[in-house]
């Protein structure tokens, strides 16, 4: 690896105030499970690399007024094992699960993942089908923004000059939804996704209908999406099978794949409509078993 | 001397140290043997003391210790790091290389070009690759100058400071495009076929006049690296009498060890190769690579230089296995004998022919699968081709080819309403039967294998 | 120049190494604890996996200064002495590895799988192991090594006397 100047922040305010003082060429080191690969075949190296991994204030899983708040610091690892995600979230531990394999899990964060910021990105769909909010901290203090918005494009997002991801916020009303997440590989580890599936849904126990369906697709446009025209077929309508194949294929045309050395955009289209068929229905078994 | 110590020494000595008599030296010649010394020539298939019983290896411990040194744990004082530039065209004429940026940064103790190679070829049987690309590069993994510095960054970084001039010529990547005469050279002015084997026995047309049907498939195997968790690496060092060391992840030393010398212009006495334990070879590290290049820079720089290659150059810059494109026409009678087969199989042979010439023969000689067959022709062609140079990796050629006639029997089974295993049970070896090449072959235990196979799997149990 | 002080197998060593220095560069030229080992330096094969403060990590993605003030364990540091560690003496009676590139890595994410889970399913163990890629021996023979030696770890006193002595093979 090249020679970079190395700088440490104590704390999120600490890590503006270093982004604002190197300028634009500096990059963030959390946990360098992107970074690092980047900057070994870099052509090009940042005169500074900012390290935040020790920022406390950017760690932590709690419950606050305005729903679950993730630290943008905490890992993959982390997130599978907390008590709240699990009990309030639990399809944000099946998709961290997914991600690289137990070494990788240690180091990598969830807010990484997010600014990292490719296609493909195993955290993204299910925070996008809970809809999930950021905390952005710059030299103007705070601001929040739909994680929607946050993704601009591939490996582009809503971040500022001297701005950093602070934490991750999944909103009271999403606590407890019933929402799966489906991953497709060439490998059942270390894999990128062909695609990856979110979805989730409340069920209304009288009509036994979908309320509030979101579907996120991953890997299959510039970033994660979601499927409107999926999801409308599916608000209010019964939870039947057919419900489910028809929202998939629906998802299927609004899916905007590639075809690349690893799959056609024929076969990506396919994988959608299955992998979201299967995610709903994971969905309402979860929202079963939690009746 | 023991005459001139004290008897108190000699006292002291007999206490701290054993006693040594005569009866303990070794006897100048060895005493006849006092147990008839007979050699045992196993029966077929007879338990042996060795065969079956259990053994510990005897690296385990050193390796679950962490104890076992692959060559890049080995350090020697004043050691340089050396890195290789990679060409990253697939064919072009060299114009120039100009490595005075690259000399000039504080750190870098040596630079090397090919035209300082004493003879730059190398190969383990044509010595058609250069040990680094002079005038025309071949391959996208062609080395084309390297560099010895303190650190592997500055090596990395120096790297980027030589600049090469191509011009690009014209390329071909699929082999039987290859094959053609209009087909660009790769290397001019031979022709692209670089090797050749015909297989013939009895008389395939009459074979095919005779059969009841005749198939005809093609089946093609891609590229595979062998990934070996282990990089090459090796450490070259020379002392004052102008010998050269060479530690090397290399598997055949003695093999190397003539190749290296031959480059280097040097007696195969001057050379000297260390094996150790490697970390994974499966074929790919059966000839010399970056050697030649690493003692020359050590020569030049006069300190040990090591050279690890990255994963990258794994993939673009050592060898790997064979693509086959394979076309097999079969003719058989209605029960599913074969009497004919025809086989052609045409290897990309890659930018240099490394173990080609063997793969090719061992294809060749397997293509027609382990089964009894009257009439048959096998023909196969190694073809240039300015790809990453294909060589030697477990199976030489078998696995590919297994693949063809294992579908392929597969495919004439189905097409005749018969079961897979039947068919397979009627066409394989038995004991005494001949190979391709005429050979008789003894310890036939196809079809006891494929039976208990059957059993083991539940082939004939009645499937959901 | 970062300035480091690592808790390396139980014992404190410090360091002065450019910034850019990854943890696998310390510990293998620095520090000469040759055990953990270069495969791909992208974190990738897993042949760099060491403990840091009881996470197993690939030590080629971690900077030497992310290192600083935590507590590491190499392979080294596993067995300083007789005996061996029980991962080390099940991967040496069930012919574990082959090459043993990849063998460092291994046991301690094994190890690192045994210290949070005493009683893994062989799905656990699997989990565990993903991130470290072995090119010889098809990983079955690791598994059931780990296996046996959480039973070991876990002092089961019958078993334990069975994690001593070979495997009995399916009848050839």
């Amino acid at each position: 690896m090249r020679a970079f100047k190395l700088v440490a922040a104590r704390d999120s305010g600490h890590a503006v105030a270093l982004l604002t003082e190197h300028g634009p060429s500096v990059k963030v080191l959390a946990g360098g499970t992107d970074l690092l690969v980047d900057l070994k075949s870099a052509a090009d190296v940042p005169d500074v690399v900012l390290d935040i991994s020790r920022a406390a204030d950017l760690k932590g899983i709690a419950v606050t007024e305005r729903g679950l708040r993730i630290g943008a610091l905490v890992t993959h690892t982390e997130i599978m094992r907390s008590p709240l995600v699990r009990e309030a979230v639990p399809v944000l531990a099946d998709a961290a699960h997914t991600i690289g394999a137990v070494q990788t899990r240690n180091l990598g964060t969830l807010g990484g993942n997010l600014v990292t910021c490719v296609p493909s990105m195993d955290s993204g769909p299910a925070l996008i089908a809970l809809d999930a909010c950021v905390a952005v901290a710059g030299p103007n203090g705070t601001r929040e923004l739909p994680l929607a918005e946050f993704f601009v494009g591939p490996r582009k997002t809503a971040l500022a000059p001297g701005e950093l991801l602070v934490a991750i916020v999944i909103p009271t009303e999403s606590l407890g939804k019933p929402c799966s997440f489906l991953k497709f590989g060439l490998r059942k580890g270390q894999a990128l996704a062909l695609v990856n599936v979110a979805a989730s849904a409340w069920i209304d126990p009288d009509r036994h209908a979908f309320v509030a369906p979101r579907i996120a697709l991953g890997a299959v446009a510039p970033t994660v999406i979601r499927a409107p025209q999926a999801e409308a077929s599916l608000e209010g309508r019964a939870v039947t099978p057919e419900a489910m194949a028809e929202a998939g294929r629906i998802a299927a045309t609004e899916a905007q794949p590639i075809s690349d050395f690893r799959a056609s955009a024929e076969y990506r289209r396919e994988l959608v409509a299955v992998l979201t068929r299967r995610a709903l229905a994971a969905a309402c078994a979860r929202a079963e078993g939690a009746r | 001397m023991s005459e001139k110590r004290t008897a108190a020494e000699k006292e002291t000595l007999r206490e701290i140290l054993p006693e040594v008599g005569t009866e303990h030296r070794l006897p100048a010649t060895p005493p006849p043997a006092q147990y008839s010394i007979e050699t045992l020539v196993p029966e077929v298939r007879q338990q042996t003391p060795a065969v079956g019983q259990r053994a510990t290896r005897l690296d385990a411990r050193l390796h679950g210790l962490g104890q076992t040194k692959y060559i890049d744990d080995l350090a020697f004082p004043g050691m340089l790091h050396a890195k290789i530039k990679r060409a990253g065209v697939a064919s072009a004429r060299i114009v120039c290389i100009d490595t005075r940026a690259a000399e000039a940064v504080p750190g870098v103790m040596a630079v090397l070009t090919g035209r300082e190679i004493p003879v730059n070829s190398f190969g383990p049987s044509i010595q058609d690759q250069p040990v680094l690309a002079d005038e025309r590069v071949f391959h996208a993994g062609d080395g084309v100058a390297a560099v010895a510095a303190v650190t592997e960054q500055i090596a990395t970084e120096a790297l980027e400071r030589i600049v090469v001039e191509y011009e690009p010529l014209s390329a071909v990547f699929d082999p039987i495009d290859a094959m053609k005469e209009d087909a660009p050279r790769v290397h001019p002015p031979a022709g692209n076929v670089y090797a050749h084997k015909v297989i013939r026995k009895g008389d395939v047309e009459r074979g095919f006049a005779e059969s009841d049907r005749v198939f005809e498939g093609r089946y093609a195997t891609q590229m595979v690296e062998h990934v070996p968790i282990e990089p090459h690496a090796a450490i070259a060092q020379w002392d004052s009498n102008g010998r050269l060391t060479v530690h090397s992840t290399l598997g055949r030393i003695t093999l190397g060890r003539t190749d290296l010398a031959r480059t280097l212009k040097l007696p195969v006495n001057r050379v000297q190769v260390v094996g150790t334990i490697v970390g994974g070879n499966f074929g790919g590290k059966n000839e010399i690579s970056q050697e030649p290049v690493l003692a020359l820079l050590a020569r030049k720089a006069g300190r040990p230089v090591k050279g690890v290659y990255t994963r990258r150059e794994e993939f673009v810059a050592s060898t790997t296995r064979h693509p086959i494109v394979m076309d097999y026409k079969t003719g058989v009678r209605r029960d599913g004998r074969i009497l004919a087969r025809k086989v052609r199989l045409v290897l990309d042979g890659g930018a240099y022919c490394s173990w080609s010439e063997t793969t090719l023969g061992k294809a060749c000689i397997l293509s027609a699968g382990p089964y009894k067959i009257e009439h048959l022709h096998a023909e196969a062609f190694a073809v240039y081709t300015n790809k990453t140079v294909t060589g030697a990796m477990r199976g030489f050629g078998a696995p590919q080819v297994c693949f063809a006639y294992e579908s392929h029997m597969d495919e004439i089974a189905a097409a005749l309403g018969i079961d897979p295993l039947e068919i397979r049970l009627l066409n394989a070896f038995d004991e005494g039967s001949s190979s391709p090449t005429g050979q008789t072959l003894e310890s036939v235990v196809v079809k006891a294998s494929l039976l208990k196979a059957a059993q083991r799997f539940g082939w004939r149990e009645p499937r959901s | 120049m970062s300035e480091l002080r690592i808790m390396v197998n139980g014992r404190v060593r410090t360091a002065s190494v450019p910034p850019e220095t990854t943890l696998l560069a310390l510990l293998r030229e620095h520090f000469g604890l040759t055990g953990a080992k270069l495969g791909c330096d992208v974190g990738d094969c897993g042949a760099c996996t060491v403990i840091v403060d009881g996470h197993a990590v690939n030590a080629c993605l971690v900077l030497a200064a992310q290192a600083d003030g935590r507590e590491v364990v190499t392979i080294e540091g596993l067995a300083p002495a007789d005996p061996l560690h029980p991962i080390q003496q099940a991967f040496e009676t069930h012919a574990s590895l082959q090459c043993g590139f990849c063998g460092p890595g291994v046991i301690l994410s094994a190890k690192a799988l045994l210290d949070g889970n005493p009683d893994p399913t062989t799905a656990e163990i699997r989990d565990a192991l993903a991130g470290n890629l072995c090119r010889c021996t098809g990983y079955t023979k690791m598994i059931e090594a780990v296996r046996v030696a959480a039973q070991a770890l876990r002092g089961d006193r019958d078993t334990g006397a069975a994690a001593a002595s070979p495997p009995a093979w399916s009848e050839a």
